[in-house]
């Protein structure tokens, strides 16, 4: 073939086109958009207007920081009610109107979780984190594009269990929420309890909130429990049932979950009704906000916050919801930043590839020590008491692992 | 004088569209509603296919509480009961070939929720106004309470809800929103139109006399267990109906998408649309479902997206809500119907007085 004028122009522009075509296609968004639901209205007001301002210092940390391989990213965060068909909607509006901008998604409830999963198919897919530890979601078989951002309930009732054992115990009773958040550890925790040889002495179901306290008082009291396990409370049932339990002289050790120990709610409780709390134990997966020791990102945390919650209560103490969603945040942004830096591009399949490929990660201060995901879920954690004098969680346990 | 509205023969005078401009209104709607899913985007079809689900539900609520005058709360129930049995029949029946198993799954859901109504109506017969409401409040609670109990989990899926299968009409399957809006848009307009005439039939006229006033319509030979229980069927159906849609539409359910706030929503949408009426339902979800859009798209453009007022601006939203609900009441208590009805009516008689 000769070359004339010509065919070299149209050689030319043919090779251009075909170079040229895939960056058209896969035109890199100028901000990359992370969407959110958060319940700023409905009974769970309080976590999510807790967990917001979190928000904004991820994105300013992780703008600074340059983004995702230089790009900036954006989060949209909107109102859920704490109503899983929000949720939804909320994700579905995001997919609609960020299209591939919008690299992932943060849902604020084990149902909205639930219930967006069947819809993560194909284009509609995104690396979806959030505020659930939900034992069912941890399985990349089922739900591939969604993670735990620490242990399943049923890992921290293992964890529980194992302290209970190690020291001493032999008969626990677990009270719980009739709800699916209530439920969902409490096969795993029959048979994990007969394993390490304890006695399930009493399994009571109430209700969420105002649950009728007397009655189950009292069946706790002929249970002849030394140990009992909450499960599926947010606080609700502190007062009536560890200060029932306390009015009734009984000497029975309380234990709960993630969801029930957080500080400034035990602080509340502490200065409205009594020191009633004390020795009120638990599992936390991640350090205390005050237990800023060997910590860096937690103090890259406290300084930003200084700066921009300057004059509200959230300067000095970041609480351990909003922690919790920050750990979901920094999974996210390393399994994004691991997926841009290969030179792939940040599909849902890439990017929770990468997140599930995450090893011996260091955190910066969440966990004991290096963590790695293991079927989209980090199963690790320590047991906490909390002392009303000092208004503290102090550690009881070393990190347990399961 | 009132003109172009000449009638010659009774056909013209019995017709449903019996003036131009219904003609124009009603055919122009449905032209729209055809192009739409051609030139709307993803979210507007996400909206578009939640409208048409509810309103097949509202024109439910309409049946009852609207032309029979039996209020109701608890109408969430129905939807509840469509969505569950279409779920569980199309387990129960998986053997089937899957192009026809809808065919025999909405109707047999449909059927369920007409029976239930039925027996969730029996207490009309004795009670009335308020007290009926609370009546069906209770019965809706139960109906959750029931779904989520661990004996019917492995139907029902219990509080952890359930899978949904993909609609799948004679080989077409209908996995996309765009071909779920075809089936909603279809049956949407078929319900609407089954309404329509129903109150032009001996059943609907006896439905009117009862809500008008029952003592008068049994002395007129109505037979009050009859009729009521019969407006309770008809009006859980169509629920039913929507709760067949909805399960279609969903890839889960969850018992808690069915509770109080569903059934407040359907009062609320067939009370701002107006009651008795067979476009009021169609306005009213209109509104319960577009305006809280547009009041966050507007508040979003006016914070800036702005994540510092997001927690102010979510509970502003609902308050905004609100605050319009309770004008619109005030000012127009007979809903948007009557505001339409109203420029329809001048339509008709310009260039001469609105009257």
């Amino acid at each position: 073939m000769t070359l004339n004028r010509r065919t070299f122009l149209a050689t030319g522009a043919a090779a251009t086109a075909a170079m040229g075509a895939p960056m058209i296609l896969n035109a890199q968004p100028a901000e990359y958009v992370l969407g959110a639901s958060l319940p700023l209205t409905g009974p769970f007001a309080t976590a999510g207007q807790l967990v917001a301002p979190a928000f904004a210092l991820a994105q300013k940390l992780f703008n600074d920081e340059g983004g995702i391989a230089g790009t900036p990213i954006k989060f949209v965060t909107e109102d859920s009610g704490y109503v899983p068909q929000n949720t939804l909607a909320n994700y579905q509006r995001a997919l609609a109107t960020e299209g591939t901008a919008l690299v992932g998604y943060f849902a604020d409830s084990t149902g909205a979780m639930k219930l967006i999963a069947p819809e993560l198919k194909g284009e509609n897919a995104r690396l979806m984190g959030s505020t659930s530890f939900a034992s069912e979601l941890a399985n990349p078989e089922t739900h591939p594009y969604q993670y735990l951002s620490g242990p399943t309930y049923q890992d921290q009732f293992d964890i529980l269990m194992q302290n209970i054992k190690n020291a001493g115990g032999t008969k626990i009773a677990i009270i719980y929420s009739n709800t699916e958040f209530g439920r969902d550890p409490l096969e795993h925790g029959r048979a994990t309890a007969e394993r390490l040889g304890l006695e399930i002495v009493l399994e009571e179901s109430t209700k969420a909130q105002g649950a009728d306290i007397p009655t189950h008082v009292t069946k706790l009291a002929q249970s002849g429990a030394e140990h009992c396990i909450l499960q599926g409370y947010v606080t609700g049932v502190w007062p009536q049932l560890i200060g029932g339990a306390r009015q009734f002289g009984l000497p029975v050790q309380f234990h709960g979950t993630f969801w029930g120990m957080e500080k400034l709610i035990a602080d509340r409780i502490t200065a409205e009704a009594g020191p009633f709390l004390a020795g009120y134990q638990g599992v936390m997966p991640y350090r205390y906000f005050y237990d800023r020791e060997d910590a860096p990102r937690y103090e890259q945390y406290a300084a930003l916050s200084k700066v921009m919650f300057a004059g509200t209560p959230l300067e000095n103490y970041m609480s351990t919801w909003a922690i919790q969603t920050m750990c979901g945040l920094e999974l996210a942004m390393k399994a994004l930043r691991d997926t841009a830096e290969a030179g792939k591009e940040l599909t849902a399949d890439n990017v929770a590839e990468s997140l599930s490929g995450i090893k011996d990660w260091d955190s910066g201060g969440f966990f004991g020590g290096p963590v790695s995901m293991d079927n989209n879920k980090i199963g690790t954690g320590r047991v906490y008491e909390y002392s009303p004098e000092t208004g503290l969680f102090t550690p009881v346990s070393d990190w347990l692992s399961t | 004088m009132i003109n172009g509205n000449l009638k010659a023969d009774y056909g013209a005078d019995e017709r449903v569209l019996n003036n131009r401009n219904k003609q124009l209104f009603v055919y122009g709607s449905m032209l729209l509603l055809a192009i739409f899913p051609f030139v709307a985007g993803d979210y507007a079809m996400l909206m578009a296919c939640k409208m048409g689900i509810l309103l097949i539900a509202v024109v439910g609520v309409n049946v009852l509480t609207g032309y029979t005058g039996l209020v109701s709360l608890g109408h969430g129930a129905f939807v509840a009961i469509g969505a569950y049995a279409t779920v569980v029949f199309s387990n129960l029946f998986s053997g089937l070939p899957e192009g026809i198993l809808p065919l025999i799954v909405i109707p047999l859901a449909v059927i369920v929720s007409a029976l239930v109504g039925i027996i969730v109506g029996l207490p009309s017969l004795r009670v009335k106004g308020l007290y009926l409401a609370v009546a069906t409040l209770a019965a809706s609670f139960i109906v959750t309470f029931l779904i989520e109990q661990d004996l019917f989990a492995p139907w029902t899926g219990g509080v952890n809800g359930i899978n949904t299968p993909t609609a799948n009409l004679l080989g077409w399957e209908l996995d996309t929103k765009r071909e779920m809006y075809v089936l909603i848009t279809v049956l949407a307009l078929t319900t609407l139109l089954a309404a329509q005439n129903l109150f032009r039939t001996r059943v609907g006229r006896a439905f009117i006399a009862i809500r008008d006033r029952d003592y008068s319509a049994e002395i007129l030979g109505i037979s009050l267990l009859r009729y009521k229980l019969m407006s309770f069927a008809i009006s859980a159906a169509y629920c039913g109906l929507s709760g067949a849609l909805f399960a279609y539409f969903y890839a889960r359910i969850l018992p808690e998408q069915f509770e109080l706030d569903l059934s407040l929503e359907l009062v609320a949408a067939l009370i701002v649309g107006g009651m008795g009426r067979t476009m009021g339902p169609v306005f009213g979800v209109f509104i319960v479902m577009m305006v809280p859009e547009l009041i966050k798209i507007a508040m979003g453009a006016a914070t800036g997206g702005s994540l510092e007022l997001a927690r102010y601006t979510g509970p502003v939203q609902e308050i905004v809500f609100g605050l319009l609900l309770v004008t619109f009441l005030l000012k127009e208590p007979l809903g948007i119907n009557q505001i339409t009805d109203r420029i329809l009516r001048s339509a008709n008689r310009w260039p001469f007085a609105r009257g």
